[in-house]
């Protein structure tokens, strides 16, 4: 796969008062992930080519893709595909970047979401409310042991454009 | 978090971030676009915006693209917003308290 192929479509920025390896563990572990990713669990075979899977909080495979890049602790690129019927099909595969960098006292972590076609911002309306709170969720738990609990509401505009596109909830 | 205030408290700024609202990922040349600015105006903006990191640039090819970055906004929302409706609906659940009891 040729990532250059795949365009940025949302691109989000924090700053984490931590260093590139803590926050690279908290990427790519259960333990961290459930804790500010509203429970669901990473699991990432720790190799180029390995595999990359979030399960959700009640134990489905959520998401499967495939590691791309792999720069322990300071790049990271997988395939990020939600595992409903048809949805890969139809939007084609999303790429998802970490880049972690140190910034003075801070890590500064940035998050790309790829895609290799236009989508609509109903579509990427997922991400765009998903990710800040998850981000802002995984600050807090690295600078202060806890992350808030957020309850985050069904992405309604999202699940419009998908059944819009004939794309079913399993 | 006084650089994000800052660097809100402009109204060419958060016409900028409105236009990467609309379309987000855009070049310097797409930004400057049907602008009252000049082009040294804007770079200056967007250098302002990114030391606020409420906007963040990476590079795509030969492009460099710039994106909104809400995350500075959605913690002020955490810190701020969440605090204020709790106490209000603490408030109103005192008064329904208070009215069902027919106290005072």
């Amino acid at each position: 796969m040729n990532l250059d192929q795949f365009k940025p479509l949302t691109v989000y920025t924090i700053y984490i008062a931590s260093t590139p390896e803590k926050v690279w563990e908290a990427l790519t572990s259960a333990e961290f992930s459930r804790k500010y990713f509203s429970g669901f669990a990473v699991e990432m075979e720790p190799k180029l080519g390995g595999g990359f899977i979030v399960h959700a909080p009640d134990g489905s495979e959520h998401i499967r893709g495939e590691v791309f890049e792999y720069d322990p602790p300071r790049k990271l690129t997988v395939s990020w595909n939600v595992n409903w019927p048809g949805l890969a099909e139809k939007l084609g595969t999303t790429i998802v970047t970490y880049e972690i960098e140190q910034a003075g006292e801070a890590v500064r972590l940035t998050l790309s979401q790829r895609h290799d076609r236009e989508l609509s911002d109903d579509i990427l309306s997922g991400g765009r409310t998903g990710w800040p709170a998850i981000l802002s969720g995984l600050k807090s738990l690295l600078e202060t042991g806890k992350a808030p609990h957020i309850e985050m509401a069904p992405p309604v505009r999202l699940l419009e454009a998908l059944k819009a596109m004939g794309i079913k909830m399993p | 978090m006084d650089e994000v205030f800052k660097a809100l408290a402009d109204g060419s700024r958060r016409s900028l971030l409105d236009r990467l609202h609309a379309r987000n990922g855009q070049t310097l040349n797409e930004l400057c676009e049907g602008l009252a600015m000049t082009r040294q105006a804007v770079t200056k903006h967007l250098a302002v915006l990114e030391e606020a990191n409420l906007i963040t640039t990476i590079r795509h090819g030969r492009e460099k693209l710039h994106y909104l970055n809400p995350v500075p906004i959605h913690r002020i929302g955490e810190r701020w917003i969440r605090k204020f409706e709790q106490g209000k609906l603490a408030a109103l659940s005192e008064l329904k308290r208070q009215l069902e009891n027919g106290d005072e």
